[in-house]
């Protein structure tokens, strides 16, 4: 075994000794009267691992208004709604507002002042505006999303160097073709970079919009167990959010690594 | 028979910016390019030798004077027939060494077959052929400099415009690259107008050096080089016809470069 893979066994230990202490310390705590009563382990609000998996497993294999499923369906689909136009608009917008500086030095502050209001200020106007089904889920997520692969295009559409247009102009390209060959790849490449990111954003704009208004998906589940003080459902929501998130970010990162394969940066990376 | 025309052709050529004062970046500089031949130019830096090339690729219009390419007067418009290489690497990185090569063959709309082939031999020539899979990231510096100057010949410039291509190479990758470039120009009967602030590399490559003053730029010296045209560059700096070209072209030259640094003059104790 060489050091590297020596390291990464050593690295993985230490992961699975925290996960461990961690779980470890919340079941058992939890069950200690005087640390419940006491100390933040108060099964009634942070619940307990053993549980949570329970409730996990009978929503998972639940039928009807008690199951997972519906909810964790509709969260992903206004996800993936969200993150595909997201990153469509996005895309397009920063590749046409990045052909040109005039164009772009119109657009700059109005595209500020947008990008400057919080996010969250939205929920409630775009509830209002597409009530309380997936719609607003997705322009939500719409909105997050844009932004980011929006500005990470624009600017890779403006760094490309006049010398490599001109090369191209001399080596016979209209201004058509040099679009498609030069200037639509390189801001490919700056859209793609931003996909990892694009993705959690989407998943957290589904979930905002999930809490104001909506009847199904992880978030309004969040909601509901708020209302009803259920800590064991609250966290198999969180539990299921964070595995979804986690597993989206991965699949979306292979993705890229793909399609930016020709880029060194992506070779040495882990 | 009729006296050939230059396939290059500068008349009292001249480019002074707009300003207060106004920047004269270029006072009268004539030139003559005769088909086949390799003219280098030389100067210090800041003399305008970009300005001029930009001039003769339609890319900047000149104040004053008028540019010949094969005879047609260079308007707007790059001429069509006019290659260019950069000295910024502008080989497109999603695109694989064939795929570049072939980039203006791509742009002619060349029948695909056809196309196939004359990348093959452009390889060929550059000795690329085994690489034609990969893509940029994986060449070295020198291999991105000849599939560059590959993709400028695959359009078949009658004149061919080089701005400093090698300077950022070490003088080992530079010294056959030298050795290659003669080697293909010369099969191709190539005309090129080559611009370097290296004296040793304008010697090698040219059949005439010509020497720019500092801004305004005039040309100073209209030098032939004395050396036979198939040279070997790699003993040629040892030679006495070598030697004595250096010696004259620098006899101007460092003059030159002592008048265009006034900061080092003043720096100079009286």
């Amino acid at each position: 075994m060489n050091d590297d893979a020596c390291e990464r066994v050593v690295v993985r230990a230490w992961q699975c000794a925290v996960v461990v202490v961690v779980l470890g310390v919340w079941e058992i705590g939890t069950r200690v009267p005087w640390l419940a009563q006491h100390t933040v382990l108060d099964p009634f609000f942070i619940s307990r691992p053993s549980l949570i998996v329970a409730r996990l497993g009978t929503w998972m294999t639940a039928h009807g208004q008690n199951s997972l499923w519906p909810h964790l369906a509709a969260t992903l689909w206004a996800t993936f709604l969200g993150f595909v136009v997201g990153v469509g608009t996005g895309f397009a917008a920063g590749l046409f507002l990045g052909q040109s500086r005039r164009v772009a030095a119109i657009a700059r502050p109005f595209i500020v002042a947008v990008n400057s209001l919080p996010r969250i200020a939205m929920v409630p106007l775009i509830t209002m505006f597409f009530g309380l089904g997936v719609t607003s889920k997705v322009v939500m997520a719409w909105f997050i999303v844009f932004f980011a692969v929006f500005f990470n295009t624009f600017k890779g559409a403006l760094s490309i160097e006049l010398d490599t247009l001109n090369f191209c102009r001399t080596l016979g390209g209209s201004e058509r073709q040099i679009t498609w060959t030069v200037r639509v790849p390189n801001a490919l490449a700056w859209t793609f970079a931003s996909l990892p990111m694009a993705v959690s954003f989407s998943l957290i704009g589904v979930v905002i919009a999930e809490f104001v208004g909506s009847s199904t998906g992880l978030g309004y589940i969040m909601v509901v167990s708020l209302s009803t003080l259920n800590a064991t459902d609250m966290f198999v929501a969180l539990v299921v959010l964070g595995a979804v998130g986690v597993l989206l970010v991965f699949l979306i990162e292979r993705v890229e690594r793909r399609l930016l394969h020709w880029t060194p940066e992506f070779q040495n990376r882990l | 028979m009729a006296e050939r025309r230059p396939a290059l052709e500068l008349r009292a050529v001249g480019k002074t910016y707009p300003g207060t004062p106004p920047v004269v970046a270029v006072g009268d500089v004539s030139l003559e390019v005769s088909a086949g031949e390799i003219v280098t130019v030389v100067g210090p830096s800041g003399c305008g030798k970009s300005t001029v090339l930009h001039m003769i690729a339609g890319l900047l219009r000149p104040t004053t004077g008028e540019i010949l390419v094969d005879g047609a007067p260079v308007g707007d418009r790059i001429p069509p027939r006019l290659g260019y290489m950069f000295q910024k690497d502008t080989v497109l990185p999603w695109y694989t060494v064939r795929q570049n090569a072939g980039l203006s063959l791509r742009y002619a709309r060349t029948r695909r077959a056809d196309a196939a082939r004359r990348v093959d031999e452009l390889l060929a020539l550059g000795g690329l052929l085994k690489f034609g899979h990969l893509y940029p990231y994986q060449l070295s510096g020198g291999m991105r400099r000849r599939l560059a100057l590959l993709m400028t010949l695959a359009a078949e410039p009658s004149v061919l415009l080089m701005d400093e291509p090698f300077g950022a190479l070490y003088t080992h990758t530079k010294t056959r690259l030298h050795a290659e470039l003669l080697t293909i120009f010369r099969r191709l009967n190539q005309t090129a107008l080559f611009v370097t602030h290296d004296l040793s590399e304008a010697i090698t490559l040219g059949d005439r050096v010509v020497v720019l003053s500092g801004p305004p730029s005039r040309v100073l010296l209209d030098q032939p080089v004395t050396l036979p045209r198939q040279r070997d560059v790699f003993t040629l700096r040892e030679t006495d016809d070598f030697i004595g070209c250096f010696k004259k072209v620098w006899h101007v030259l460092g003059q030159e470069f002592r008048a265009g640094e006034p900061e080092h003059v003043e720096a100079r104790p009286a």
